[in-house]
């Protein structure tokens, strides 16, 4: 619960040559998060990214409206013919994540190293 | 067991965006008070977030509040019993339409899932929704922290 009530979601980018990239996420990812989230990760499909790692080492709450977003994302990217990864959750984040079946569609690692492993990346 | 150190709080929250952040963090402070552990801490907060943008985002109440009462119990040996109730006065909703939802991909409604999160993260869930309006009454049991 590090997040306050007027911090909005940032993200960066880390491109791994030119199918790959990792995002990182900070905050707290609600509506707002999650479109912010999307936007980055569209414009990232858009410039050829197929393998997508999000990083949610300094998120610790979600909400069901955010994860539907994420949800959305995982979606475009497999009519792409590409992949998402997720790595660095916190325990609730992760439960929360199987309850909604994100974690039927995309790939849930411990940490950045093992998904880049896993991932090719 | 003896129920002793009992704490209470009641909270009147506007319903604007991320008011649920202020509802979980309201919470999670008298839960760490009591010692609870930080990861039933946190599926806590996460049930309360749901609870909240549920009442928010389809109460349909005309005051555009939401009532919070948390209650806190020490139980002995390190155990504790937190209790929350979110009250909107809104229309109320279908409680078995509400969780017979769930997840699949491309479906057109990705929404909704709130009530599934509540019941996953906490230890007892009962809800009392009329046309005048939707208590939920939520139970977390937690061991204190190492």
């Amino acid at each position: 619960m590090g997040e306050t009530m007027t911090d909005e979601l940032r993200v960066a980018v880390d491109r791994r040559g030119a199918s790959g990239a990792v995002l990182y996420t900070k905050g707290y990812i609600n509506n707002v998060g999650g479109e912010e989230i999307a936007n980055r990760a569209y414009e990232l499909m858009d410039d050829g990214v197929r393998t997508l790692l999000l990083n949610l080492r300094e998120t610790k709450i979600v909400n069901s409206i955010g994860i539907s977003i994420l949800i959305e994302i995982i979606e475009k990217m497999i009519d792409k013919g590409g992949k998402i990864g997720f790595c660095s959750l916190t325990p609730v984040i992760h439960k929360t994540f199987q309850i909604m079946g994100l974690a039927n569609y995309a790939s849930i690692y411990t940490d950045e190293e093992n998904a880049a492993k896993e991932l090719d990346m | 067991m003896t129920a002793t150190a009992e704490r209470q709080m009641e909270l009147t929250l506007p319903m604007v965006p991320d008011i649920e952040i202020a509802a979980a963090r309201a919470a999670g402070n008298l839960a760490r008070e009591l010692g609870m552990a930080s990861e039933s801490i946190d599926e806590m907060a996460h049930a309360m977030i749901e609870a909240c943008i549920n009442a928010r985002e389809h109460s349909g109440s005309e005051d555009r509040r939401i009532y919070v009462r948390i209650n806190g119990t020490s139980l002995g040996e390190g155990n504790s019993r937190i209790d929350i109730w979110i009250t909107d006065h809104g229309k109320g909703f279908n409680v078995t339409e509400a969780r017979s939802r769930r997840q699949t991909l491309g479906a057109a409604h990705k929404r909704g899932w709130g009530l599934q999160i509540i019941e996953a993260h906490m230890d007892e869930v009962s809800i009392n929704t009329t046309a005048d309006g939707t208590t939920i009454h939520m139970v977390k049991l937690g061991k204190r922290s190492e």
